[in-house]
């Protein structure tokens, strides 16, 4: 990471001097951006802020405030940052605008890829995928002659060994910590199973085999994971792997290039990429992706501008500046060591997350529920019943159900 | 006083909070009896999202909001009556759990659980604030001239320290191998885990609680300490009085309107408790009422809100605080009426 | 009191400073903690052994720390400081303001004090040992590892001082406000034993018992949408609310109304009523009376309730976070997205500085107004 911020740095100071990437035209319309806070944002964003003319907010709030910011007329941001999930209220709402006329005017670099299509109109153009995957510690799997896991029950076994063996502290790491993090590890291992979230008419469907068996291998994971998994979200596992206090964990993408971060970790070199772990159907992980949408509340000259900035700060430019922030969609992109495992995961079949209204009330549910079941207080089938009855009195407020 | 006069005095004050304090409540109070929702209809839907090198595609029946002409979102406000309240409470399933005789399926109810850690958290928290602030108070009082005003100011610094800040401290210091377990393990000799289990998060917060909360009770006992009547402790002296006697029916008395003023500000605060829950992320373990409010009016990642829910919650922590405040309003009411006489 | 009464006990004496100790210990030890953590490199400040984080091997390695001398230098400058905090400063602003201005006195010397310390310890210090530590020998070589990259990290390159200039706007709106608004009231109420004045104070308390998560929800939307709901009241100039500091300014004073005119009321409550009765025979009205004769004495009332709301508005999460854009983000919701983000352990260590720094003007508040604080609660600011 420190080689990237000296990159960062070289690359700004080069920027001041004009020789670097600047933008191919002169923004006259002033813009505003607003997106989550992560590094690949703000690389993204800083592409885009050498047009001139344009605020970028990366504000963690941005849940929260783009529904209304973007409802307003005229919209409050004109360009907006967003995941699967958090494009479902904007599009609900209308607020943001087909993309097709501008995609076919500036948008030649686009790969097909990176068009995300509703109906076959073009809303948001993506710029990155994330997805979780098994993150190891080559170098104890070797000492211990084991192979690389593929399934949730190899993962289980090396764990077994590792722990008998007394290498680290705890064999495996986990984001479960309680609220959206759990509730991701739930989706993951039950997409892994093939289970499907919902039935006829919003119902839920999760109290089922499929759902016990995905409860079941959280379970077992717990059993060789830090007491205080709870709490543990994916800073807290990159920075366990990072002091060598574990050997394995499920974790996201985008945490791959910290384990090689000599001011921060003690293993460098030695954490390897592979895929999730499969389930009995596929791999237990769900592909995310992150790109930009635009307002409908604006003018189309400001539209005219905004996708135009826009496509200056997703260009080559930018990725070969930044290529290990994230796993870009963008043209020039170099797939490195740390992106493997995530490759690996969408090529063995990994489903894209089902981001949908009533998905978004499920996640909750599952987040808020299922630490009961972890500690020991419910068993599989309450659990998941507790869950569905919470999803129901949420959906049926919000309309969703019957 | 002329109403005039006092209407020109007050004015600015209660406009501001008629506006921003009033009006919300109000209409919190109208939320909780009603529900809005989207009018929704099934359509199917082609999604295309990234893999890695290729797209995926899936047709799916989906539940799309119906806009108007305008292009805005068509909603319907029902009245519900008391069902958000019923929604919240649960009383039925309440009522099963009690009739079986069974603790953990209350505490299974996130209501209950709520109110069962608020009510905890409130009254252990209250003793031992009001103890502590006392000790030090007296113990800056017996304190040499010279560095009471040093220890004074060491006194104010957990108090003073911005929440967000004081609860993340509190998790660098003791969260897995933070400082202050390691050193806990290395006294006791064993594997210790703070976050793991219910009880030792639940220490953490009323520890943590009380170490933000006690220098205020303490500098506010201490300015009362130095209004004592030194009459009636010399005459007390001369009766052979001892010091404990001396304390007990001659200073205590003295602070006691301070002590329910410190009293009554800590219970209205605590039993909105939330930040230690969000600090220390025990929602897997423990909930406070306020935090269960706030998680049903947080929007999820597709924008869905319990805003009904959310209100009649709202509702349900304020009548509790207006219980609580009973005894101090009818004090003032006696004030007041002393006053007016 | 007699001599007798005041002479105790060599136990009791050493049970009470030992108690005092070990609470002055624990009051300061978690912000002690994270100031070391925050001077250290990543591994040093997240390690398991005390050891390692206080005196920093790692951050040595990198060579980056500080010699005894630096250490003794630094601590003289502390010392230094907070003699100046808590004796020559309250001297010079008694000397030099005339009446009435006290609280621009206090507030400008406090202002020149952090300044001045600023320039003291992070610009000549390191400049005067860089000159003296390969003269000292021994004594001026690295022994605690320490480097303030992170404290530029959190300056510089994260635009800190940005917050902080939002932080500084939005508390003094709000004490400015928050105090006028409220002397007036909280003296309108202590004065009139009327049935309203009653139930206002009720009203306030019940209004202090709201919980703020859904009151700040509610505000959003309508923030957000202003320029459309109010334009048919002004036109073209209708402002969107959301992300104006004032619009911030004046939520927080209306959260924080019930308590300043609780607090202020039992203050002029304990001012005799019979000076501004007096001052009305003399044939004042009352705004007259209240302006010559309560506003002089009320000071010490003010003050402490002042500090309040100050600590309000500075340490306020909910309704900064969510109403202020980024351009006007004020320091807590800014430190608090550093850690809510997809952190690095460096970003954590930078974050702990930013806390430290967050800290650090509160700190020198306290240091200054430690005697008025308690000045005003002994005059009577808080008698239930």
């Amino acid at each position: 990471m420190l080689f990237r911020k000296i990159l960062v740095a070289g690359a700004m100071s080069l920027v001041a001097t004009g020789a670097w990437a600047s933008c191919a035209f002169e923004n006259k319309v002033p813009l505003k951006s607003l997106s989550a806070a992560f590094e690949a944002w703000k690389a993204v964003t800083s592409a885009m802020a050498e047009c001139g003319n344009f605020t970028a907010e990366l504000d963690q709030e941005f849940r929260e405030k783009q529904p209304a910011a973007f409802a307003a007329n005229p919209a409050l941001y004109q360009i907006g940052g967003v995941a699967n999930s958090t494009m479902v209220p904007l599009l609900n709402a209308g607020t943001i605008r087909p993309l097709d006329e501008y995609v076919a005017k500036y948008g030649q670099q686009l790969k097909p890829n990176q068009l995300i299509k509703v109906d076959g109109k073009t809303y948001a153009i993506a710029m990155m995928v994330n997805n979780q995957h098994l993150m190891y510690r080559s170098d104890i799997l070797e000492d211990l002659g084991i192979p690389v896991p593929k399934t949730w029950d190899d993962v289980l076994a090396a764990a077994e060994k590792i722990k008998a063996a007394g290498v680290v502290d705890y064999p495996l790491g986990g984001t479960f910590k309680t609220g959206w993090n759990l509730g991701e590890e739930f989706v993951n291992n039950y997409l892994g199973e093939g289970g499907e979230f919902f039935g006829p008419g919003n119902s839920p469907a999760i109290n089922n085999e499929k759902g016990v068996r995905a409860l079941e291998i959280m379970k077992a994971m717990t059993a060789y994971m830090d007491p205080e998994y709870l709490v543990s979200d994916s800073t807290y596992v990159q920075q366990q792997f990072q002091q060598g206090k574990i050997a394995m964990a499920n974790l996201w993408a985008s945490r791959a290039a910290a384990m090689d971060d000599p001011a921060e970790s003690q293993v460098v070199g030695k954490v390897k990429m592979a895929s999730a772990p499969m389930g009995s159907v596929r791999p237990a992980s769900s592909l995310w992706w992150d790109g930009v949408v635009f307002a409908t509340n604006m003018t189309e000259e400001q539209a005219d501008a905004a996708f135009r900035v826009a496509m200056e700060g997703l260009d080559r430019e930018m990725v070969e500046a930044n290529n290990d922030v994230a796993v870009w969609l963008i043209e020039g992109y170099k797939p490195g060591p740390a992106a493997e495992g995530a490759i690996a995961t969408a090529n063995n079949g990994a489903v894209p997350y089902p981001a949908s209204g009533p998905m978004g009330i499920m996640h909750t549910a599952l987040g808020n529920g299922i630490a009961d079941y972890l500690k020991g207080a419910k068993d599989a089938s309450t659990t998941l019943a507790d869950i569905e009855a919470a999803y129901l009195a949420a959906a049926r407020e919000a309309g969703l159900v019957e | 006083m002329k109403f005039r006069t006092f209407a020109a005095f007050v004015a600015p004050s209660v406009v501001m909070m008629l506006l921003f304090i009033a009006f919300p409540l109000v209409s919190v109070l109208v939320q909780s009896f009603f529900v809005t929702q989207p009018v929704y209809d099934t359509v199917e839907v082609e999604t295309c999202t990234p893999g890695f090198l290729g797209q995926i595609c899936t047709t799916e029946e989906k539940s799309v909001p119906r806009r108007d002409e305008n292009g805005r979102i068509v909603e319907v406000t029902r009245f519900v009556g008391l069902e958000s309240y019923r929604n919240v409470i649960e009383p039925d399933r309440f009522w099963a759990a009690v009739k079986a005789h069974s603790w953990a399926a209350v505490q299974a109810i996130d209501f209950w659980k709520a109110l069962r850690f608020t009510l905890m958290f409130t009254l252990v928290t209250l003793p031992l604030v009001v103890g502590l602030g006392l000790a030090i108070a007296l113990a800056i009082n017996n304190a040499a001239q010279a560095v009471r005003g040093p220890v004074i100011f060491v006194s104010l610094l957990p108090f003073i320290i911005t929440p967000v800040i004081g609860a993340l401290s509190i998790n660098w210091l003791f969260r897995g191998d933070g400082i202050l377990t390691a050193a806990l393990e290395w006294w006791l000799q064993r594997d210790i885990a703070m976050f793991a289990q219910a009880w030792t998060i639940e220490t953490l917060m009323v520890l943590y609680r009380v170490w933000h909360v006690a220098p205020f009770a303490a500098i506010v006992f201490y300015a009362g300490l130095q209004t004592v009547n030194q009459d009636s402790l010399e005459s007390a002296l001369i009766d052979g009085a001892s010091r404990w006697q001396r304390l007990r029916f001659i200073v205590i008395p003295h602070l006691m309107p301070l002590i329910v003023f410190v009293a009554i500000i800590h219970l209205m605060d605590t039993y909105r408790v939330f930040e230690e829950i969000v600090g220390f992320s025990s929602q897997g373990h423990v909930i406070s009422l306020q935090w269960l409010t706030y998680d049903y009016l947080k929007p999820d990642q597709a924008g869905n809100r319990s805003i009904s829910r959310a209100s009649a919650s709202a509702m349900l922590t304020m009548i509790g605080i207006v219980i609580i405040l009973i005894p101090l309003l009818r004090r003032t009411w006696r004030d007041h009426r002393r006053a007016r006489a | 009191m007699t001599a007798r009464a005041l002479r105790q006990p060599l136990s009791l004496r050493l049970a009470s400073g030992g108690f005092l100790g070990l609470w002055c210990l624990i009051a300061a030890f978690p912000i002690f903690w994270i100031t070391v953590m925050s001077l250290k490199a990543p591994i040093d400040a997240f390690s398991p052994n005390p050891l390692h984080v206080i005196f920093g091997p790692e951050t040595v390695a990198r060579g980056q720390g500080w010699s005894i001398l630096d250490m003794l230098l630094g601590a003289g400058v502390l010392y230094a400081t907070a003699r100046i905090a808590m004796h020559w400063l309250p001297l010079a602003v008694r000397t030099w303001t005339p009446p009435g201005f006290a609280a621009l006195g206090w507030l400008l010397g406090s202002a020149v004090l952090g300044v001045g310390f600023v320039v003291a310890f992070f610009g000549v210090l390191p400049a005067v040992t860089e000159v003296l530590n390969p003269l000292a020998g021994p004594l001026g070589r690295d022994v605690v590892g320490a480097t303030t990259e992170h404290y530029r990290t959190v300056w510089i390159d994260r635009g800190f001082a940005n917050n902080f200039k939002n932080s500084l706007i939005v508390t003094t709106g709000v004490v400015t406000v928050s105090l006028t608004v409220g002397t007036l009231a909280g003296y309108a109420l202590a004065r009139a034993g009327t049935a309203l004045a009653f139930w206002i104070l009720i009203a306030a308390l019940v209004f202090r018992a709201l919980p703020h998560s859904v009151l700040v929800a509610g505000y959003l939307p309508v923030f957000i949408n202003s320029a459309e709901w109010l334009s048919p009241i002004l036109g073209e100039n209708a402002p969107t609310l959301y992300g104006k500091p004032w619009a911030v300014i004046a939520v927080l004073v209306a959260i924080n109304q019930p308590f300043t005119i609780w607090m202020l009321r039992s203050f002029f409550q304990n001012i005799p009523a019979d000076l501004d009765e007096a001052a009305r025979v003399d044939g004042c009205s009352h705004f007259e009376a209240f302006r010559r004769v309560i506003m002089p004495v009320m000071w010490p009332g003010v003050i402490t309730t002042g500090l309040f709301s100050f600590l309000l508005a500075y340490n306020d999460f909910l309704v900064t976070s969510l109403l202020l854009d980024a351009s006007n983000q004020t320091m807590v919701p800014a430190i608090a997205g550093m850690f809510n983000r997809e952190t690095t352990t460096t970003d954590q260590v930078v974050a702990v500085a930013a806390a430290v720094s967050i800290t650090a003007p509160l700190f020198l508040l306290v240091m200054v107004f430690q005697r008025q604080i308690v000045a005003g609660l002994t005059a009577g600011a808080v008698k239930g």
